[in-house]
């Protein structure tokens, strides 16, 4: 019964959201850029869960998969190298997202064979600092640290943006949602309890781990391609900062319930509030207010804001 | 290049990068107490770090105290201050062994510190100018400012004195004992929220030391810590995660290659390299460049 609520709750939700720009001017309303906003943390932070919440890997490196993704939209844009139509292609950002999880596989392997825990985390954070650096030093191709510029003029509306960022954010749930219902998922949840155990019953501990990480990338990797296509401009700075695509993303995950389908959602949906809210009505200092309350909040609620709801959704 | 470099060239490139890499190491020593007890690494160090520059800094202008005088107030402050954050912030987390809610605490406080010290002190970089600022010792033609051959010496004489705490007091031998075996040591009964809290005392009592010492010898604003704080994680694994000297000698190490990496390869690319060596460490030599083997944490 309680699960059919919850469908039906989710089905008008989502009927709501892609409906939206009927009703209210999308170009105008700071209200859709939030929504815009939330759909693309949720995009990154539904992978970053899939890595650490059901896989059991902390990564810090998100911001390299995300700035990847954007840097691969760009160049192949200004370098007209698939001779598509660029502006919302499905294939420039399909390929933005592979190339990310090309680098995923590259350093997954090395980096989750040799590390675990704790040294996984610095491990991943420091290629996501090379990464930046490599970044501002390959000025040929980079623009270095003021980037590239993408011809802005073929802007019209912010409505493909929300749709898009709204799909990006539906298929983010989506692949989650299924692969940790499918036998990968039973796998990846194995490793996250104990590996020796996992390894014992046959399954292949690398394999898993590297695909978790692949997704989290591709992932990652095409909602930066979203951004980067909604900024135009492509830089260090936007697209590879760590705050932004880094620790909000994770903190989106832990704050709603990190390992829960609802948990990155419901955070993306109320850090963002408090970031817009702040950056509004409290200029210049709110991210001070913003850190008291995450400093609070992991003090005093570690599980997060998905409490009890998430043993009746999502623990399948 | 190759023509310009001399022997003097050579040993001042090592000079600077010994003395460059102290203030690392200082951090590094407070991130590894950190780390042996809690088995996390504290993120805000590099804030904490610039914001005792900053109680320095206010100390110079505002009541005229020298620096290396203010340490005498710094140094109980930052340990009082350590203690308070155990207790008012960690404690919980601590006890869950939750490091990704200790990681997103110390996240919170870097934004908190960061942004505090933009509204107190604005984003404009500060420094301390004494009399003997400029000061320049030059035996052998090398060039050796006074205020960065005071930060090593306060960086031995920081590493000694935690050292002599961690062998000869009964404390430090408890604070040793739980980074070798948290379990263990609570069943001997010690109390390990009071071992944690020791340790972070002591990590947040380096930081007023190492942001003394950062005052004195460079400029800094609000956001230059995180940088540092990255820094401090790097020398420590290269050091060996939870040995002290180890910690140190990292520091001193992550100068070096600063120092060389930007006079052979590049300045922009020294955070690259730095890096790069951390994860040939990570991955190879996981208990690091001078430790004694020991298990992975």
């Amino acid at each position: 019964m309680k699960s059919k609520i919850s469908v039906i709750i989710a089905v008008l939700l989502i009927i709501a959201f892609i409906t939206l720009p009927f009703y209210i001017n999308v170009d105008t309303s700071y209200f859709a850029y939030y929504l815009f906003l939330v759909f693309c943390y949720i995009t990154v932070a539904q992978g970053w869960n899939f890595v650490a919440g059901y896989t059991g890997q902390i990564s810090l490196g998100t911001h390299a998969f995300f700035g990847l993704g954007a840097y691969t939209t760009g160049i192949i844009w200004l370098r007209d190298i698939t001779k598509t139509g660029y502006y919302f292609d499905p294939v420039l950002m399909v390929l933005s997202g592979l190339v990310p999880v090309i680098l995923a596989i590259i350093v997954g392997i090395p980096l989750l064979s040799r590390l675990r825990g704790d040294y996984f985390a610095f491990g991943t954070l420091g290629v996501g600092q090379i990464v930046t650096v490599i970044f501002v030093k390959a000025r040929q191709v980079t623009g270095g640290a003021d980037g590239l510029h993408l011809p802005s003029a073929v802007f019209e509306s912010m409505k493909p943006y929300y749709w898009t960022s709204f799909i990006l954010a539906f298929f983010a749930t989506a692949v989650v949602y299924f692969i940790t219902r499918s036998r990968i998922g039973l796998a990846l949840r194995a490793i996250k309890e104990d590996e020796t155990s996992a390894a014992s019953h046959g399954i292949h501990i690398l394999k898993y781990k590297v695909f978790a990480f692949s997704v989290s990338a591709f992932l990652a990797g095409l909602c930066g391609s979203l951004y980067g296509i909604y900024l135009f401009h492509i830089n260090p700075d936007s697209v590879m900062n760590l705050n932004n695509w880094m620790f909000y993303p994770l903190l989106m995950c832990v704050l709603g319930g990190n390992g829960t389908i609802l948990g990155p959602i419901i955070g993306s949906f109320f850090v963002s509030a408090i970031f817009s809210f702040g950056d509004v009505y409290f200029k210049g200092t709110h991210p001070i207010f913003s850190g008291l309350l995450i400093i609070l909040v992991m003090r005093f609620m570690p599980g997060g804001l998905v409490g009890l709801k998430d043993r009746i959704l999502s623990r399948g | 290049m190759w023509e310009y470099i001399t022997f003097g060239l050579i040993v001042q490139l090592f000079v600077s990068g010994i003395l460059f890499g102290t203030m690392y190491g200082i951090a590094a020593i407070g991130l590894s107490l950190i780390f042996g007890t809690m088995r996390i690494i504290f993120f805000a160090q590099g804030a904490m770090i610039v914001f005792f520059a900053y109680i320095c800094y206010w100390f110079f202008t505002l009541l005229g105290i020298d620096p290396y005088l203010s340490l005498l107030l710094i140094i109980p402050l930052s340990l009082l201050l350590g203690v308070a954050f155990y207790y008012g912030l960690f404690k919980g987390a601590a006890a869950l062994e939750d490091r990704v809610s200790s990681l997103l605490i110390a996240v919170g406080l870097i934004f908190l510190l960061e942004n505090l010290m933009t509204v107190l002190w604005t984003a404009d970089p500060r420094s301390i100018v004494t009399a003997y600022t400029s000061y320049v010792l030059r035996p052998w033609e090398i060039n050796m400012p006074f205020t960065r051959l005071m930060a090593l010496l306060i960086a031995v004489l920081s590493t000694a004195g935690v050292l002599l705490f961690l062998k000869k007091t009964l404390i430090g031998t408890a604070v040793r004992a739980a980074s070798e075996d948290v379990v263990s040591t609570a069943l001997m009964g010690i109390n390990p929220n009071w071992v944690n809290a020791i340790a972070f005392a002591i990590g947040i009592g380096l930081t007023g030391i190492a942001g003394v010492t950062l005052a004195t010898v460079y400029s800094f604003d609000p956001v230059y810590g995180f940088v540092f704080a990255l820094k401090a994680m790097i020398a420590l694994a290269l050091g060996g995660f939870g040995n002290v000297v180890g910690a140190l000698l990292g520091g001193i190490l992550l100068g070096l290659i600063e120092s060389l990496g930007s006079f052979f390869v590049g300045a922009g690319w020294n955070e690259a390299i730095a890096f790069v060596v951390f994860l040939l460490v990570l991955s190879f030599k996981p208990e690091g460049l001078f430790g004694r083997s020991v298990e992975k944490g």
